[in-house]
Parts: C-alpha cells; structure tokens; sequence
C-alpha cells in the first residue's frame, strides 16, 4: 500500500485495465480487462486479468471474454471478476474505506452509467466515487508539465485506444463534448484486421488474439510513403527492408511469441530512403552468394510455426488514416482532428492546431505522429502553427492524470459518496460530473 | 416503343436473353450481397470476443435428476417443476446473456433527442470528403487494379486472380 491519498484511480479501458493510488507517478497494476481460458485440456478454469500474463501460461487458441463491447462497459459480471481481482488481489485494499476515480469513455449512455454506479456503489461499496473523461486527464496532466499549455488552457486530445479513437477538445480541464469527432477504428479492429490477413497468407491464426496483438505491437509502423513503401515490400529476399518473420509458440521452448532478428526488422527506420535505395541495387552483384545463403536462413523454417509479413506492417496501421480502404465510410485521422477543431469557436482555432496531443495505446506505432503532422498541414490554414505532443507513455497518460486530480485537496468534495447516492440514487448524482 | 415496356412480352426476346435476364436480375441484386458481405466483414473486425458466447447451461441439475434413480413418483411430480425451473432458468440465462452495445444503444432512443444535444450518435465522425478508396489486392496486399467478377474482391495479378478463385471467392458472399 502506498503512503498517498487513499483513492483509487481506476482507468478502466476495453483492452487494459490500468489500477493505482492516486498521487502515485505509475499504477500498480496495467492488466487486460478480460478473462481467458486456454482452449485445450485443463481448460475449466477462466483466468482473470494478471493471471493471463504469467509468463508460464500458455496463450495459444486463449479463449477470451471481455466485459467490454465497442468500448463501453455491456458485461458488469466480467467486470466485477476482474475488479475483484485487481482491486482485491493486486491493489489489496479495502473499497469500504476508499474512493474511487473511475475514467468513463466519452459519450456514456445512461443505461450503462446507472449499471457501473450499481456496481460500484452496491457491490463493491466504495465510500465516494468520482467519474471522469479521458481527454480532460490527459490535458491535466500534461498542462502540469508543459507551461506553454497551461497558459493556452485548452488542448485537443486525440485518444486512440482500443476499441475508438477520440478527437476531443478540451478547454479550461472540461471537455468540450459537442466538439469531440469519433473514428471507430482502434487497435481492436487492427488486430483483427492483421489476424484476417495472416489467416488468409501464411498460418490460421484466429484465435490467436494475444499472439497477433503482440506482433502487431512489435512490428507494425505508420508509413510515410505509402506509395514508395508498397514498392519496397515488393523486393524479394534481403532487399526487402520490411520482411520480418514472427515466430508464435509452440509451448514447449517458448510460451510467447518472439520475433525473429529484431534489428533487421527494423534497419530501414535508421537507414531511410535515399540511401536504401541504391545500395540494396549495388549489394546485388557483390554479395549474391552471401545473400542466397542467407536468404535461405530467412525462408519460412516449416518445422517452426512461424509466418512472415511484409507489406501487412504498415498496412494495417495505415486503416486509422484511411478507414475508407477498408470499405468503411468514415473519414480518417486527420480530417476527423480538423472536424473536431471546427466544431468549436473560430477564436479558438489557432490554439487548438497548436496543441494536439497523441494519447493511447495505438499512437504507440513508430512515426504516428509524423504521419499526421503530415496529413493534418494541407488541412488547415497556412497562418496557423500545427503542433503535435507525444505522450512518454500514451497507455498511461490517462492514469497519470488521474492521479493528479487524485491528489488534488478539493478532490473529496467533488466526489459522489455512498449516502447521497443511497438517497439521491443514479441520475441525481451524475449530474454533479456535467455528463 | 414496344421496347420501353419493362417485361414486355417475352415472345419478342431472343431465346439468349430470356435465359440470360434471370441471372442479370441476380446479379444486379448480388451488389447488395456484396455490401452485405461487406459490412458483416467490419462487424467481424469490431467484434471483441473472438468467440462466439456459449452460454453453459450447467447440466449437473438435470444429470443429477436422472442420476438418482428416483420412483416414477417423484419424476412426475417433478415433472410440473421441471418446466417451472427450465423457464426460471431461460430467464436467468436472458437475464444473464450480456445485451451487446448496439441493443443497448437502440434502447437508449438518442434518436429521441433534439439535433443540439451531442450524442454518441452525433459524435461519429461522419463520410471523408476527399480521400478516394484505394484498394489493396486481397491475396498479396499490393495496389490492386482488377476486380474479380464473380465476388468483387480486388486482385492485382493473374497469379493471385488465380489463388483467389481458388481459395477465397465467394468466401464472404455465400
């Protein structure tokens, strides 16, 4: 138990759960927000949360349930399983004596608001309760340590995260609700998306959520030129920069997923275009022995389970930019940001432009942020300066500010406490958080 | 004239085009099979179990029923609580079913609400303005310039046209 405030910050997203004490830098517990079950023998047991990142359990064909549906909270059951178990079992405290700051998405619907109230309220008795957005934390938190933002009071959040991606505005700590753009695209549907592509090109890997989920982390990037790199992916052998080959687990010599020469999957972000180009061209005549030899290391090894990609590594990622490629009639990343901007006041414009956060677990794609610097330029006035703020940690920037507001001295009063929500009941409180 | 009545009479058509408007008439309605196919494609990339829930109706009751070797006595007395318990348990399996967001969604009627009041609904970010759809070959993932006839999947090469017939045309339509 930790010496700070006794509140609960509680940032309880559809793919992590991310559990602490306010006042504290990092959270103690950053788990899934699922249960799992191993779909072989001795598969009775639902694992919850933390138990399905022990290194010794086996995560192939894991089934999964999640007590979240496009983002938002449908199975209170589930989610009191994980709960308890990270409250209870990570956190070890006791709710009774406790508050707790819970981040709801934006846009909450009131069936489901009154359902986390009754859970949090009735089942696991919290003394007081507290419900906040993700984009006014993050701009909380990061006014805290950039001055430039704190003067300017306002900030655009752009929170791509598992189940959707959030462009909202925020002014003086409250989010502006009318002016938040929503692109329901986030790194579920890109997981998704590359287990489709996987399954279909090299090893069925359906079931393979945690497995796909941790390649697509490791290996997927945001392309500059897409054009110029789906020419690259098509070189065969070395000169190809982006062929890489992930090896899943076959559960005797590895439980987890690796993959294979991790350097060489990532050279071609060291050494950029120009000079890629005519030197892969030159290397050809030289070291053709030497390449043949390795090219046979880097074949597909058929005695391992293992598949390679090449062009999926930027495609995939590339969704979030252009959902209309997917055959989804919703705009991309930057335009819904300019939607966002717009739908506020025109004085508020120029400010807005200038300080975008990046926040979520997506954004965590190398050169994410160059790319929408890239798209968002033609997009909005010549005059106005375009700025955008990466995150240290993106999955944890919510928390963090959360737990800023935690340790703030007026937080109990803006709390809802167990008596007025006993004697007022749910709608009456909620109106206190301005939802 | 007689040619602008739709469905004239068919003794005028060539034997071709009788046989043929049938299938043409299909084929014009298959562009909705393909949009259909193509949004049950995104509602797959959205769903977040990648299992479909079984409910599990715990057996043991009934097993336990059976197990006994009770009288006949009691399994027709039984019998009247029986149909009492398996409604009892529909009910608690609905009630325990997790409604998905989309039905708790319809429920919430935001529909119901005036045009100003920012809603789930209004928050969606809506068509792009200027972006065209690319498309991507669906066996090699490179830019795709055919268009498979038959499903309307996009191939770039005879090579993957051929890979494509063979494995996943149709796939997604039938």
């Amino acid at each position: 138990m930790s010496s700070s405030s006794g509140v609960i910050v509680l940032d309880n997203g559809g793919g992590l759960c991310k559990a602490g004490f306010g006042g504290d830098r990092d959270p103690v517990a950053v788990v899934p927000n699922c249960l799992g079950r191993p779909a072989g023998a001795g598969g009775k047991r639902w694992m919850v949360a933390d138990q399905l990142l022990a290194p010794e359990v086996d995560v192939t064909s894991l089934a999964l349930r999640r007590p979240f549906d496009r983002g938002y909270l449908i199975n209170t059951d589930l989610q009191r399983e994980v709960w308890d178990r990270v409250l209870r079992g990570l956190l070890h405290a006791d709710p009774a004596h406790t508050s707790l700051l819970l981040v709801e998405p934006l846009f909450n619907i009131p069936s489901i608001q009154r359902a986390t109230d009754e859970l949090v309220f009735e089942d696991f008795g919290f003394q007081s309760f507290y419900v906040a957005d993700s984009p006014s934390l993050v701009h909380l938190y990061e006014a805290s340590r950039c001055p430039a933002l704190a003067t300017a009071q306002c900030s655009l959040v752009v929170d791509c995260g598992f189940s959707f991606t959030h462009a909202a505005p925020v002014l003086q700590n409250f989010t502006l609700n009318y002016g938040a753009r929503r692109l329901d695209l986030g790194g579920k549907a890109l997981t998704n998306y590359l287990k489709e592509l996987v399954s279909y090109r090299s090893v069925n890997v359906m079931d393979e959520t945690f497995i796909i989920d941790d390649a697509k982390e490791k290996l997927c990037f945001v392309s500059l030129d897409v054009t110029r790199d789906l020419h690259l992916a098509r070189r065969s052998g070395k000169d190809n920069p982006f062929k890489c080959t992930y090896v899943l687990p076959d559960g005797i010599t590895c439980t987890k997923g690796f993959v294979k020469d991790k350097d060489e999957a990532w050279r071609f972000l060291s050494s950029r275009d120009v000079q890629s180009l005519p030197l892969a061209a030159t290397r050809e005549g030289t070291a053709h022995l030497e390449d043949t030899e390795k090219a046979k290391d880097r074949r597909i090894d058929l005695t391992k389970n293992e598949f390679n990609m090449t062009n999926e590594r930027f495609l995939v990622p590339e969704m979030i930019f252009r959902p209309a490629d997917l055959g989804m009639n919703e705009a991309g990343l930057a335009e819904c940001v300019v939607r966002a901007v717009h739908a506020c006041h025109p004085h508020l414009h120029p400010v807005l432009f200038e300080s975008i956060i990046l926040t979520g677990g997506s954004t965590l794609f190398p050169q994410f942020a160059e790319r929408l610097q890239q798209e968002l330029r033609p997009l909005i006035r010549d005059d106005y300066r375009l700025k955008i703020i990466t995150q240290e940690d993106p999955i944890l920037g919510v928390w963090r500010g959360g737990s800023l507001l935690a340790s703030s001295p007026d937080f109990e009063e803006m709390c809802v406490t167990k008596l007025e929500y006993e004697e007022f009941g749910s709608a009456r409180c909620r109106r206190r958080f301005f939802h | 004239m007689e040619d602008d009545v739709p469905g004239g009479p068919l003794r005028r058509m060539s034997s071709r085009i009788r046989r043929v408007a049938p299938k043409m008439v299909a084929a014009l309605a298959s562009s909705d099979n393909r949009e259909q196919a193509a949004l049950a494609r995104l509602e797959a990339l959205e769903s977040d179990n990648a299992f479909a829930e079984v409910m599990e109706v715990s057996s043991e009751e009934d097993d336990s029923l059976d197990g006994d070797g009770q009288a006949h006595m009691q399994r027709r007395q039984s019998k009247n609580m029986k149909r009492k318990t398996r409604q009892g348990k529909a009910m608690e399996n609905a009630k325990r079913a997790p409604r998905t967001f989309i039905e708790i969604l319809h429920d919430a009627n935001l529909e119901a609400l005036p045009r100003h009041v920012p809603t789930y609904l209004r928050a969606a970010v809506g068509p792009p303005s200027a972006s065209a759809r690319r498309y991507f070959c669906a066996v090699c993932g490179f830019a795709a310039c055919y268009t498979c006839v038959r499903c309307g999947a996009r191939f770039c090469s005879c090579r993957c046209q051929v890979i494509h017939n063979e494995t996943r045309c149709l796939k997604f339509i039938s």
